[in-house]
């Protein structure tokens, strides 16, 4: 009893003094309602406060506007990629050693256009319901893509026959309660097998105003593959597709890298000028159109989106083929890992 | 919950690590201040180049004359001065009959720390052995001038095994016997002085269920320095045996590791202490008078550790993966001390991990 006083005390005394530099935390309360009281209390607070703020700010920067005069510096939000933990794998543009590196590893021969990619397609044991859907919307954006029915083969086995038939990349769909939920990604001869969770997928039909793919080969969009691991799959996503894009088939697949989760889109787009004076200029334009940015006005890309669209992210990357028991792991996410809400590792 | 702020590693004693990668680089990262300094590469020796990728390496370190061996692809072994990387020697072909196949990659190198005692013409042995089995032990001079082709004083070849891969070769502390062991290749122990072969293990009984696990060693590690009748293997099972050749041919303790395969092993100086370390980057150091696991190294490492050395004075072990990260430990906290990153992809490579005790006269040279 005596001790609840002293707490009650405690925060009326600071309450008057005005939230100066004595201000109590309301984890120190040991009482839910009062703690649940203060917490409200200084919340409450801090959102009037933060409401002033920007009154204040559009006020200037109307005022500012109005005498004719700069607004005053827009101040930069603080985000999470902002304050990113600062990571010694980044890759320079200077290093060369990261580009012996590439030189050497095992996607150099198709990235270098020796020799073509030639992907097949398989699933898990059993596979039902979204599964035959999602995969034949791989088979429509990867060219040069087959699909073979996995039957009982040991995974193993299929990475020696797929090696003997010469494909360059096997990719195992995984699906879990009637859903894909997994990617696996193995790199022939003896590339690595990168393992990836798959999330948020819509299939093409379910795409709102979709439109339809065509066959040319599409451009491939990488974002944000900062470090070393983000290079290196990045380098090993880019050896799926071949490396002759045909612009005038204005079709682009993006991979998109933030915080860690890969999001996959596929585009069909076109550029258009709008506020010609001349009429619209619709009409089929490739890249080197946007050169030639006359005095009809901006030129804009539209994009139309198509196929499937779904999320990535890495749990591991092992060296070698795909060995569950007897493998070595060149990444592999572990707990003690995450001790920062802003570290990531792609 | 695992800890969800940052600590700061504290830095390491002032230290010298050597450490070799698969674009045939040789890299040396030093730690200068001494306390909480934090090391950094300071020499890199060799051009970047896939071709030349070292396999295996072993250091002499003597204080007059140091040397460091090297294995490269392609069977070329070359032997530098460890203080500022000078090539002295390099020898194309240890294997004496016929040429090198080019599948047979050399897999365990060891120099010879005993000396002549003719110091007229310093010569030094090297004990190579190759994935296919072929050992052979060669001493060669060493003139002052860069020579191609070596005369070789006297050169030994045998085979260790006669079918399977040798992965994993070690020599004990006082030189005179060496263990092979590989993938269906039980441990060997040979005299080399003698060149027999005087103990093999024998793979543990069938398990309850009947199932029989193939053999497959991934490393080994005499377990002292001065005798040689101990040794510690680790198995693609992810299982650490410790053997004792005067016992019985069945290992004598045999435990359990996490789940993949134990990659790297190595001892530590008071004779019963090992550190493991697995193909998914797990650090550990173990007892082996009990069996009994001591303690993880938990740090943020990510990727198969293909190797660990222990600082010959100071308490610190440093491990070097597949995550290109050389990681410097405490023994006795098991925390991390410092880590650095190299600027390698990293592929099918090879890290060894050689330690050299500092010496504060040699820093300023």
């Amino acid at each position: 009893m005596g001790a609840k006083r002293k707490k009650s005390e405690e925060v009326g005394g600071d309450d008057e003094v005005g939230g100066g530099k004595k201000q109590i935390l309301p984890s120190t309360i040991k009482n839910k309602d009062k703690r649940s009281a203060v917490h409200a209390k200084l919340k409450h607070q801090k959102k009037i406060e933060k409401r002033k703020k920007a009154k204040a700010r559009e006020a200037a920067e109307k005022r500012a506007l109005e005498l004719g005069e700069e607004p005053p510096v827009k101040t930069i939000p603080r985000t999470i990629e902002n304050t990113r933990e600062f990571d010694e794998t980044v890759c320079k543009p200077d290093d060369e050693e990261l580009f012996a590196g590439n030189d050497a590893d095992e996607f150099s021969s198709i990235l270098n256009r020796k020799s073509d990619p030639k992907i097949l397609i398989t699933t898990c044991r059993f596979n039902s319901t979204r599964g035959p859907a999602f995969i034949s919307e791989l088979l429509s954006v990867i060219p040069n893509a087959h699909y073979y029915k996995r039957g009982t083969y040991d995974l193993k086995k299929i990475v020696e026959y797929a090696k003997i038939k010469d494909f360059t990349s096997l990719i195992v769909v995984h699906t879990n309660r009637r859903e894909p939920d997994a990617l696996l990604i193995i790199g022939l001869p003896d590339g690595p097998t990168a393992h990836f969770k798959l999330s948020k997928l819509v299939l093409h039909k379910d795409v709102k105003n979709h439109g339809n793919p065509t066959s040319h080969i599409p451009e491939l969009v990488l974002n944000n593959f900062t470090t070393r691991l983000g290079h290196r799959i990045g380098r090993m996503i880019q050896s799926l597709f071949p490396q002759a894009p045909n612009f005038r088939g204005r079709r682009v697949v993006t991979f998109h890298n933030q915080r860690d989760f890969i999001f996959f889109r596929h585009h069909r787009y076109i550029f258009e000028s709008k506020e010609s004076k001349q009429g619209d200029t619709k009409g089929n334009k490739d890249k080197d159109a946007k050169g030639e940015k006359s005095s009809q006005g901006k030129v804009v890309a539209r994009l139309q989106e198509c196929g499937p669209r779904f999320t990535l992210k890495l749990i591991s990357l092992q060296h070698g083929t795909f060995d569950a028991k007897g493998g070595e792991y060149e990444w592999v996410h572990k707990p003690e890992m995450d001790t920062s809400r802003r570290r990531f590792f792609l | 919950m695992p800890r969800t702020s940052t600590l700061e590693c504290p830095g390491c004693p002032p230290i010298r690590a050597l450490t070799f990668d698969v674009l045939g680089l040789v890299k040396v990262t030093e730690a200068r201040s001494k306390e909480g300094g934090i090391p950094k590469v300071v020499d890199r020796w060799g051009e970047p180049d896939s071709s030349k990728c070292i396999l295996a390496a072993s250091i002499d370190d003597r204080k007059s004359g140091p040397l460091l061996a090297i294995a490269r692809k392609g069977g070329l072994i070359e032997i530098l001065n460890p203080l500022n990387g000078h090539p002295c020697l390099s020898i194309s072909n240890i294997i004496d009959n016929g040429p090198q196949p080019g599948d047979d990659a050399i897999v365990g190198l060891h120099l010879f720390k005993k000396q002549n005692l003719d110091l007229s013409s310093r010569s030094c042995t090297l004990l190579a052995c190759t994935t296919k089995g072929n050992a052979s032990m060669r001493s060669v001079e060493l003139t002052s001038s860069h020579a191609d082709s070596t005369s070789s004083v006297s050169s030994r070849t045998w085979n260790v095994c006669a079918s399977g891969n040798i992965l994993c070769s070690q020599v004990d502390g006082n030189e005179n016997y060496a263990l092979f062991g590989g993938k269906g290749v039980e441990v060997n122990v040979w005299d080399l002085e003698q060149g027999t072969k005087i103990w093999t293990a024998k793979s543990p009984p069938k398990n309850s269920l009947g199932l029989f696990t193939p053999t497959w060693f991934t490393s080994a590690t005499f377990l002292s320095k001065d005798d040689h009748r101990k040794f510690v293997a680790g198995t693609n099972s992810h299982q650490v045996r410790l053997y004792d050749i005067s016992a019985q041919r069945r290992p004598v303790i045999s435990f359990d590791f996490r789940e993949t395969p134990i990659k790297a092993v190595a001892e530590d100086q008071d004779g019963y202490t090992i550190y493991i370390g697995n193909g998914s980057g797990d650090l550990a150091s173990v007892d082996m008078r009990t069996g009994k696991l001591l303690g993880c190294f938990l740090g943020k490492c990510s990727g198969s550790i293909r190797s660990i050395a222990r600082h010959p004075e100071l308490p610190v072990i440093a491990s070097c993966g597949l995550d290109s990260y050389l990681r410097f430990w405490d023994i006795k906290t098991r925390k991390l001390l410092s880590a650095v990153c190299y600027q390698i992809i990293v592929m099918s490579n090879y890290l060894n991990l050689l330690f050299r005790s500092c010496y504060v006269v040699n820093f300023l040279c």
